[in-house]
């Protein structure tokens, strides 16, 4: 059994690595809320953001968290584009099934360019903030610091707008009901697309912060998709709010096991949470009905 | 059913003999100098050749190295049919790196080879394929590349868990399975006796020396405690647990004993539980993401060990950049220095350098020294093709003394290497070899406590 204080520190360090994976798993609840689309690309969007966050990084000395400038308008005009021109093509009868072979197709094509361009050697990014940290009885590394905050900025963002914009709504009337939103005037196809827009621009923040916490090589993000997959299930699929609470959920859970057990249980744990989820509570622990969800 | 395809081998390359050799060497690919563009092979020797590389090509197999720099009627060309030599590698994948220096290494010996006049007075050509770091590809590409293309030599892939089922393959078939990455303990007991690691010591023995030399401290230097955190990988845990078994045994208690899977990301975690325990010494049985990741978590947690051994991850020249300048003070065993004064060494960074316009790695190193373990045991016994041939170069393996890139090399029965890997320490910036003591290949004393990081 682990002393008082380290598992204070494991609850700590919990707490803010599950605020980096609600912001990871951000994108992914609004794909599949708005758009039934299982996005197993995410990850490999987070990468190659972390990887553009890289190259400004060595290039210009750009600030990791100052490149989202650059990285976020061209990920939203990405995922409008990816949408618009890709996704909108799959028939709506089978879209869970061939968005999955679709973006897995694109997970691929990006893990193979960031291959060719930067090699398979790993990358990461220093500055020299990130390796200290805040000592308040436990230690509070500032890299995670960081991340936490501007995962909790980025929610707060993504929370506002899909509840209090006329964008909100907008998106909402399209994911309740498309043709009664087409018949009050909402342009749904520049709504889906705005949505998806907005989802992959989260994963040029997600990037970032990656970029600032991690190292990483091309192959990478397949050690995410699951993780993140099992967070938006266990959160209620289409709910950011959901995906938030069970991803601080599950940052603590694992943490806490790794710190009392060892790091082969705690990698278990999401998939005792997904499972326990399909069986007791199908819709997701934190997911209402999918009108109520934002 | 093996003698049948020899007897089709036969058939076919007499025919390719007489329709493909008008004095031309086999295929020159001539693509050695940029490597990732060698996907196509253009054959123009003739209509039968075309054919036969064409077919190699369209089920993934890459070819390079025959005929390198060797135009026709050069004095130097080689007589008859280029020795083939097949290879799996994880060229995509979780072990792309280390894969990709690997190819080079044997890329690099391919070429040089080639430029002296082959082996025999034959060219040498390597076929590569891309087992994508997986181990099923791994063995149903080393079962074609022995059966339906009958190479005439199999080259090893990269890292314990493709060494282990590969090996198995080409025991099978009665092949020399040279290897250049399966370092882990585990290789070694399964009784296989075509199996060869060219390197200097196995994984359990990589830190030797500064167990060696820990234990030689006096009493109030010595560390008391020791903390270990492992991936869960043959080779990795193999290095970390040959250090523990030593220090344990010498009484340094273990405080704490940490493995993690290999799709771990997040490292502050278990550097959490590693600080808690405040060891003297920390010792990583790592590879680059998670030597990086816990030296960057004990930074944050304000862990200071007196002395901090990672393997492998501080032996690439990116960690001490990943660390952000943390890495000073920190060891790792090192099998290969490009300071090393081995005969052929200084040759070997030449060639690697000027083909890929930049030093080569310790995998490169590796595959170099595959190449020339095999090289020097096919002009020693004089044959190189499949069946009896390789039992003659195993026997001669076994019997014989390698000078190689690591320095001289030879093996015990079960295929282990019997010399030893250096310790490397990162010191101002800079890698230095620090043990043995006083040998000839060190060029720093060793800091001891480390630096803060």
């Amino acid at each position: 059994m682990p002393s008082g204080s380290l598992l204070l520190q494991g609850v700590a360090l919990g707490v803010l690595t599950g605020g980096v994976y609600a912001l990871l798993a951000s994108g992914l609840t609004l794909y599949f809320g708005v758009m039934r689309v299982v996005q197993i690309a995410h990850p490999a969007f987070l990468f190659l953001a972390a990887y553009l966050t890289y190259a400004l990084n060595t290039a210009f000395g750009l600030d990791p968290l100052l490149s989202m400038v650059v990285t976020v308008p061209l990920f939203f005009v990405l995922g409008m584009a990816i949408q618009r021109y890709l996704i909108a093509r799959l028939r709506r009868e089978d879209l869970g099934m061939m968005s999955v072979l679709l973006t897995f197709a694109m997970a691929i094509l990006i893990e193979g360019l960031l291959g060719l361009v930067f090699s398979g050697s790993y990358r990461s990014v220093t500055v020299d903030y990130a390796t200290r940290s805040l000592d308040i009885g436990v230690r509070l590394p500032n890299d995670r610091l960081i991340g936490f905050a501007v995962a909790l900025v980025t929610l707060a963002i993504l929370f506002a707008v899909l509840r209090f914009s006329r964008y909100g709504q907008a998106l909402r009337a399209t994911m309740q009901h498309r043709d009664a939103a087409r018949l009050v005037g909402i342009d749904t196809d520049r709504t889906t697309a705005i949505g998806f827009g907005i989802g992959l621009a989260t994963a040029a923040v997600g990037g970032a912060v990656l970029a600032l916490i991690t190292t990483f090589f091309p192959a990478a993000h397949y050690a995410w998709i699951a993780r993140l997959m099992a967070i938006i299930v266990v959160g209620g699929l289409g709910s950011v709010s959901g995906a938030a609470v069970a991803a601080l959920l599950l940052g603590v859970v694992e943490s806490v096991v790794l710190v009392s057990l060892d790091a082969t249980w705690a990698g278990l744990v999401f998939y005792l949470f997904l499972f326990a989820t399909l069986i007791f509570r199908p819709q997701g622990f934190f997911g209402g009905r999918l009108a109520e969800r934002f | 059913m093996i003698t049948r395809r020899l007897g089709w081998a036969a058939v076919l390359v007499l025919v390719l003999l007489a329709g493909g050799c008008g004095g031309t060497p086999e295929d020159p690919t001539a693509q050695v100098d940029s490597p990732d563009a060698a996907t196509a092979t253009d054959a123009p020797a003739g209509a039968d050749t075309d054919a036969a590389t064409g077919a190699a090509t369209d089920d993934g197999t890459e070819t390079t190295g025959a005929a390198t720099e060797t135009p026709a009627g050069d004095g130097t060309a080689a007589s008859g049919e280029p020795i083939r030599i097949g290879v799996s590698l994880p060229l995509t994948g979780d072990f792309s790196e280390p894969g990709q220096g690997i190819r080079e290494g044997y890329e690099v010996w391919a070429a040089d080879v080639n430029d002296a006049g082959g082996l025999l007075g034959r060219q040498v050509e390597l076929l590569f394929r891309d087992d994508g770091s997986d181990p099923n590809t791994a063995v149903s590409d080393y079962e074609q590349l022995i059966t339906s293309e009958e190479v005439d030599l199999v080259f090893g892939p990269f890292s314990s868990r493709l060494v282990i089922p590969t090996s198995e393959v080409a025991e099978q078939y009665g092949m020399l399975f040279v290897e250049p990455a399966g370092a882990a303990p585990e290789v070694f007991e399964r009784g296989l006796e075509y199996l060869f690691y060219a390197a200097p010591a196995i994984a359990s023995d990589h830190y030797d020396y500064l167990a060696e030399w820990i234990l030689a401290l006096p009493e109030g230097e010595r560390p008391a405690t020791a903390a270990y955190a492992s991936l869960d990988d043959p080779f990795a845990q193999g290095t970390a647990y040959g250090l523990r078994d030593q220090l344990q045994e010498a009484g340094i208690e273990t405080v704490a004993d940490e493995v993690y899977p290999p799709e771990q990301t997040d490292f502050s975690a278990i550097a959490a539980r590693v600080a808690d325990a405040n060891a003297d010494i920390v010792v990583g049985g790592t590879q680059f993401e998670d030597s990086v990741g816990l030296v960057r978590a004990f930074q944050e947690l304000g862990y200071q060990p007196r002395l901090a051994a990672f393997s492998t991850g501080p032996t690439l020249p990116e960690f001490s950049e990943a660390v952000g300048g943390a890495a000073d003070g920190i060891l790792s065993p090192v099998g290969w220095s490009d300071r090393a004064e081995h005969p052929s060494n200084q040759e070997f960074v030449a060639s690697h350098t000027e083909m890929f316009g930049r030093p080569p790695s310790e995998d490169a190193a590796n595959g170099y020294t595959v190449g020339q373990i095999v090289a020097q045991a096919v002009e020693g016994v004089g044959c190189a093709e499949q069946g009896d041939c390789q039992t003659q170069l195993r026997d001669y393996i076994r019997a014989n003394e390698f000078e190689t890139v690591v320095g001289p090399l030879s093996f015990d029965e079960a295929g282990r290497p019997l010399a030893a890997h250096m310790i490397q320490q990162w010191i101002d910036g800079t890698v230095e070899i620090v043990l043995p003591e006083g040998s000839e290949v060190q060029t720093a004393d060793i800091v001891n406590p480390k630096p803060e990081w």
